[in-house]
């Protein structure tokens, strides 16, 4: 059982740091905590080194919190703005190299398929436009070709961040950044089409304009994968640093683009829509049958 | 499934106690052989001549039920990748590539070697373009020197049999838990039919036991759960170089540590024939067999003429190579590549390296006479440097 | 050349693995002080020993035995405080292996990729790693040679630690009694 290793031994509870003790006593670890509580638990993204009003941080922040089974979750990174994110999650994770986390992932997951098959073991992939859509394009798709069985998030900030702004080609067709001096030549790429085209089971295309939004797609991504097949959330996360935005103008641009050209979309395949339909219906039999049980305690 | 229940044993056990068998098969068959018995977890494949055909095997073995998960890659790179994600997952993995298959893939091996992966794959070595050549040739091997795995290279395909059953165990002990690499020449072995004497069917080596990993298994069963397996230390001051090179050299420790592990297996890292001789030829891989005739035709002409196998190049065989050499005053390379990286080896772990005839040297799938050998044995013909 | 010998640092910008000078692993049964293969109860005694004598021994357990709580960590856990009260040394613990962003605070733990920080800070002398995997004892096992004066030892569940000062390759149940008895002794004048 993994939430044993988040149990201390107690003969050295007295020496722990706190940061731990809080993890143990207030974090989201076998309780069901999610991106609406943010603020009220111990979240297991903490304190990382990211610019103020960094966008991809906020994205990753909320995702981590709408994982339905941190317990058991491993998340593979990539090289890029995120993988100066990732050392400061509080659960298994890897960087490897610059683009390959797909294939990563999926030699992960089926490592643990075989090791643990009485149980669920969710592995997450989430890498920048960069690694998902350029140099690890062939990886990202070839994981959706095979079926693999996790979830693929992008966090779009249309650009090299962590390299100084370069055009990516998730860049908008004619802006101008470093490596595309005279403006980008050709359009973004649609990797949600491609994700439908290449048989994800789910895609979702959103904003950090939304959060909520995000932590809903992104739960759905998870169960999906876990149950039928590759899924893909696109989240678009703009860069104030190389945008050069103030720290609060980069929400607001997210806003005005998910009316605009970044506007939300979903795909559910029929299976996945099968499988949301039937879990809400278990959900809510369970919340009528807690607030029956409720309600005769409360009697 | 396996028609028979494989009892698991031990590698020592495997090796040198179950009774074996002599076949006449072909070097991807030998591949076949070891992996049968080896209890892996998963493997992946990608095509590429000359190794294609022993990863096909490998693919029967699982239709067979003896590997638990098997597939294609898209290509090298994301190959050695999967494979790594499998082992970070806490399984045994094997693959197999070669040349131009080795190159597209080559970032992998060093963060193989750095995030401690115990995988074992095979190299089946193969020229490199341009042109482009499908031929026998270990150039590969000299740019494979440095990325921290271990390197054996096996003569024949009993070496090849012996080698990949005996690396899970170096690979996966806890003191060294880096990559081996065990290397055979495309085609010279691969390809040709030769008597192996294989252990019997009934045995396999025991699993792969990801408790006894130096870093923590990515299954989230493993403390602590606040865990990066690569983790970054790049911030610009000395705290973070330090912890890098740090790092870095616990990866060359392990390479070293492995040495005694792998001299229980192999007897030894060099095989010399005729020890005194004045004259030594020194070689791995087929060249080996080359230079086994070639010393054989020099001596029947009178020349005092010894042969020095090399079976291990990572660890290097520093000390054993020196003990070898240390009364040759003639030292002759033959190489299928053409770099020369192996006399550069030896070079650099000798004095007086101007005993040195690096040569001869052949390429593109050419053979290696052994009168051509003889030749610089008498020091008729000029070599390279 | 003379043999290369595991001493405590400062032994410079940067110490070399011990491993890379020859300097190999104790086989079952034996210990490791100073570079030196001796039996297992002779490296016991001769931990036994610094930690009696230093004046800032310190453990420092790792997340093997930090987030554990079956019955053998259980009592592991309780003998490796019971060492620690019998020698008077503090319980600084390694909680994971991260590195410390945006810093450390070394007066309550320790880090395996700046351990040198911990070490000054507490004006450490003797520090016993236990429960860390094998890597992350190594990495710091070094940088601590390299930059301190600390007398380092290794108590590893597996083949022992080079680049420690004195190591043992057992910590069960039984060895941790060894070790505690080994201090007693120690404490009472020697055998």
């Amino acid at each position: 059982m993994s939430l044993e290793i988040t149990r201390m031994n107690p003969h050295f509870a007295d020496v722990m740091p706190q940061e731990y003790t809080d993890l143990v006593e207030n974090g989201p670890f076998g309780r069901d905590f999610g991106a609406r509580d943010l603020g009220s638990f111990k979240e297991l993204f903490e304190e990382h080194p990211m610019c103020a009003g960094c966008n991809l941080s906020l994205a990753f922040r909320i995702i981590v919190a709408s994982l339905p089974n941190p317990a058991d979750t491993i998340m593979v990174g990539s090289t890029g703005c995120n993988s100066i994110a990732f050392p400061q999650l509080a659960l298994h994770n890897v960087h490897s190299l610059f683009g390959n986390q797909n294939a990563i992932a999926s030699g992960l997951k089926r490592g643990l398929a075989l090791r643990f098959p009485d149980k669920v073991k969710d592995v997450v992939v989430v890498a920048g436009d960069g690694a998902t859509a350029d140099i690890g394009l062939d990886m990202t798709l070839h994981s959706w070709f095979r079926g693999e069985k996790f979830a693929t998030v992008m966090f779009d900030n249309e650009i090299y961040a962590n390299t100084g702004g370069q055009e990516s080609g998730m860049t908008e067709c004619g802006e101008i950044r470093n490596m595309a001096p005279t403006g980008k030549k050709f359009n973004k790429i649609s990797v949600a089409n491609l994700a439908i085209e290449a048989g994800c089971a789910y895609v979702a295309v959103v904003t950090t304009a939304s959060p909520l939004k995000i932590s809903k797609c992104f739960e759905k991504a998870v169960l999906v994968a876990r149950e039928i097949g590759p899924t893909y959330v696109q989240i678009y996360t703009p860069c104030p640093t190389n945008l050069k935005l103030k720290s609060s103008e980069s929400v607001s641009l997210a806003k005005e683009r998910s009316k605009g050209t970044y506007q939300f979309r979903e795909h559910v395949s029929p299976e996945a829509e099968e499988f949301l339909a039937a879990r809400a219906e278990k959900t809510e039999e369970q919340v009528r049958v807690t607030s029956k049980d409720e309600e005769m305690h409360s009697a | 499934m396996p028609d028979v229940e494989l009892k698991p044993v031990s590698t020592e056990h495997l090796l040198r106690e179950c009774q074996r068998e002599e076949v006449f098969i072909t070097g991807s068959e030998a591949v076949r052989e070891a992996i049968r018995r080896a209890n892996v977890d998963i493997a992946v494949a990608y095509p590429i001549t000359p190794q294609s055909e022993s990863m096909h095997l490998v693919g029967d073995l699982y239709a067979e039920g003896y590997i638990r998960d098997y597939f294609r890659g898209e290509n090298e790179f994301a190959v050695m990748s999967e494979i790594a994600g499998a082992a970070m997952a806490g399984v045994r993995v094997f693959t197999a590539t070669c040349g131009p298959g080795t190159l597209r893939a080559f970032e992998n091996f060093p963060m193989w070697s750095g995030t401690r992966l115990p995988i074992v794959i095979s190299f089946m070595t193969r020229g490199i373009n341009s042109p482009l050549t499908i031929q026998p040739d270990t150039i590969e091997m000299g740019m494979l020197l440095d990325t921290g795995m271990i390197m054996l290279h096996a003569e024949n395909a009993q070496d090849l049999y012996d080698m990949i059953l005996m690396s899970f165990s170096v690979a996966e002990r806890t003191s060294v838990h880096i990559p081996v690499g065990v290397f055979v020449d495309g085609f010279f072995v691969t390809h040709t039919r030769q008597k192996v004497k294989i252990v019997s069917e009934d045995v396999k080596l025991l699993p792969y036991d990801p408790t006894h990993s130096p870093v923590p298994t990515m299954d989230m069963e493993t403390p602590p759960f606040r865990y990066m397996r690569d983790p970054f230390v790049m911030k610009s001051n000395y705290i973070s170089y330090a912890a890098h090179a740090s790092w870095q050299q616990e990866v060359m420790a392990a390479a070293e540590r492995a040495r005694p592990h792998i001299e229980a297996h192999l007897g030894s890292f060099v095989e010399q024939e005729n020890p005194d001789a004045p004259i030594q030829v020194v070689a791995c891989g087929t060249a080996v067999s080359q230079g086994r005739e070639a010393v054989r035709m020099a001596r029947e002409e009178g020349l005092e003429v010894g042969l020095v196998k090399i079976k291990v190049l990572r660890p290097a065989p520093r000390e054993e190579i020196r003990r070898a050499l240390a009364k040759a005053e003639r030292i002759v390379i033959p190489e299928f590549n053409r770099t020369g990286w192996l006399a550069r080896e030896i070079a650099s772990m000798i004095p007086n390296n101007d005993r040195i005839a690096a040569g001869p040297r052949v390429f593109g799938g050419m053979t290696m006479p052994p009168e051509v050998i003889v030749d610089v044995i008498k020091g008729d013909v000029l070599v390279g440097v | 050349m003379e043999r290369y010998r595991v001493v405590p640092g400062p032994e410079g910008y940067l110490p070399p693995a011990a491993a890379l000078h020859g300097v190999e692993l104790p086989l079952p049964g034996q210990g490791l002080v100073e570079g030196s293969r001796v039996e297992g109860r002779t490296a016991a005694l001769a931990i036994a020993e610094r930690l009696v004598s230093a004046s800032v021994p310190t453990f420092f357990p790792g997340p093997l035995l930090l987030w554990k709580s079956t019955e053998e960590a259980l009592e592991r856990g309780r003998l490796v405080r019971e060492i620690a009260r019998e020698v008077g040394a503090k319980v600084i613990p390694m909680p994971d292996y991260r590195p410390k962003y945006p810093m450390i605070d070394p007066a309550v733990e320790i880090n395996p990729n700046h351990p040198n920080l911990t070490i000054w800070f507490n004006k450490i002398d003797v520090g016993v790693f236990i429960g860390v995997h094998c890597h992350q004892a190594n990495l710091a096992l070094k940088i601590i040679r390299g930059g301190t004066s600390c007398f380092t030892v290794a108590l590893c569940a597996h083949e022992g630690h080079e680049d420690a000062n004195a190591s043992l390759r057992d910590t069960d149940v039984a060895s941790l009694t060894a070790l505690l008895d080994a201090v007693r002794i120690v404490k009472q004048g020697g055998e």
